[in-house]
């Protein structure tokens, strides 16, 4: 990937995010914080893109990223960190995979079909598994804080 | 707590319940649902609370301390994402259990919340636009396919609140209005405002696609939510699918005549 192409996909996963919370009706106020987590998961999607061919290890790095600035971001404004995690992971979100993957079955292709079905599974792997690894260790810091709930199940 | 004699459990636990029903209807993950409602149980006194939710349904077994038991389920029919309303509705159970207050005054304002008028959406509709814009630059489009998104975006989502208003069949309404925008691509195509066909069409998908939820359905699988990230996977392969046949249709139908 080029520089020129890196430099195109941070600004259009910007703007991409911009468009999104506006979509998802985020607090106007926030908006702009939310945006700057898409463009810099975006930059750190191209770095991960040029450390490995992987796609699970593109994916899961940008996650990892998006999840902490999310839930750092959403201690400073005092609020929950699922939209900030909503919009900073949307750019990166494998909507066109899976929906290649659906034409592909339907037009009976189903050499693409496999190869996109299996990228498909292996990017959501990668965000969801990045997602949840920040989640954990977050819980295990706030263990003590909400132990008595935790532990009447 | 001086308030105790005045709490009805069985409306606190409708209260509960309620908020939990509309923190789904704007898209939270079930694990954050099922913590708020046992939270709130929790800050009313009970000693035990035993809730069971995927995306559709919800359950809850909530015990008083003097052993007396309470049930009440909740269905759950349609949900989208609103990050502003799960924002407040997260800090109304967090007002909620910092401070238990009156059943009758938390629920005003749950209802406050609910049935906050939202003018007509223009932001909303600005939002597709320039989402759709961004994304056909994202995949490789040049500017003019980005334009041609831009545009396309509009009619998507006018098709799509004005359909989803008459209560149709949400599969068949995707299915239209993707091949309408597929239509359009090559109808731009053709005159000359536009160069991918494809390109044009990825920006408008990007906007439809389940792709979140898909993500969140990973999500609550790894949480050990399996049943409700399986029931939210197979819905987002469902709609793709939809999504996918709808853009078929001008995708076909063009290729056949060589546009």
């Amino acid at each position: 990937m080029d520089i020129k192409q890196a430099i195109i996909i941070v600004l259009s996963g910007f703007v991409g995010s911009i468009g999104f919370s506006l979509l998802f009706r985020m607090n106007k106020q926030k908006i702009i914080f939310a945006a700057i987590g898409g463009g810099l998961t975006c930059l750190v999607y191209v770095v991960a893109f040029n450390f490995s061919e992987k796609s699970f290890f593109q994916n899961l790095f940008p996650a990892l990223f998006a999840t902490a600035y999310s839930e750092i971001l959403a201690r400073l404004t005092k609020s929950p960190s699922t939209p900030y995690i909503a919009i900073s992971i949307i750019p990166l979100v494998p909507g066109s995979k899976l929906y290649y993957t659906m034409y592909y079955l339907i037009t009976d292709n189903d050499l693409a079909f496999k190869e996109y079905f299996l990228e498909t599974l292996r990017i959501a792997g990668g965000l969801g598994v990045g997602i949840i690894l920040v989640s954990v260790i977050i819980r295990e810091i706030n263990y003590h804080k909400f132990k008595h709930i935790y532990d009447m199940e | 707590m001086n308030t105790e004699t005045k709490i009805d459990n069985e409306e606190m636990l409708s209260l509960a319940m309620d908020i939990g029903k509309s923190m789904i209807k704007c898209g939270a993950e079930i694990n954050r649902v099922e913590e708020t409602v046992i939270r709130i149980c929790y800050a009313y006194g009970m000693k035990q609370t035993d809730i069971f939710s995927v995306i559709s349904m919800m359950f809850a077994t909530t015990v008083d301390e003097n052993g007396k038991t309470y049930t009440q389920t909740r269905r759950v029919m349609s949900y989208s994402n609103n990050l502003a309303r799960l924002e407040k509705l997260n800090s109304l159970s967090r007002k909620i259990c910092a401070s238990p207050c009156d059943i009758e005054e938390a629920r005003k304002e749950l209802d406050e919340i609910n049935y906050e008028k939202t003018p007509f959406h223009v932001t909303a509709l600005l939002g597709n636009m320039i989402a759709a814009g961004a994304f056909a630059i994202f995949f490789g489009g040049t500017i003019l396919d980005s334009a041609a998104s831009f545009l396309i975006a509009v009619v998507v989502y006018l098709m799509n609140t004005m359909i989803k208003a008459r209560g149709m069949n949400k599969l068949f309404y995707t299915a239209l209005s993707s091949a309408v925008a597929g239509t359009l691509a090559f109808v731009f195509v053709k005159i000359g405002f536009g160069n991918n066909p494809d390109l044009i069409m990825i920006g408008d998908i990007m906007l439809i696609i389940p792709g979140l939820m898909l993500i969140n359905s990973v999500r609550e699988m790894l949480c050990g939510d399996v049943m409700s990230g399986l029931l939210r996977l197979l819905e987002a392969i469902i709609i793709a699918a939809s999504i996918a046949c709808g853009f078929a249709v001008p995708i076909l139908f063009f290729g056949r005549l060589g546009w």
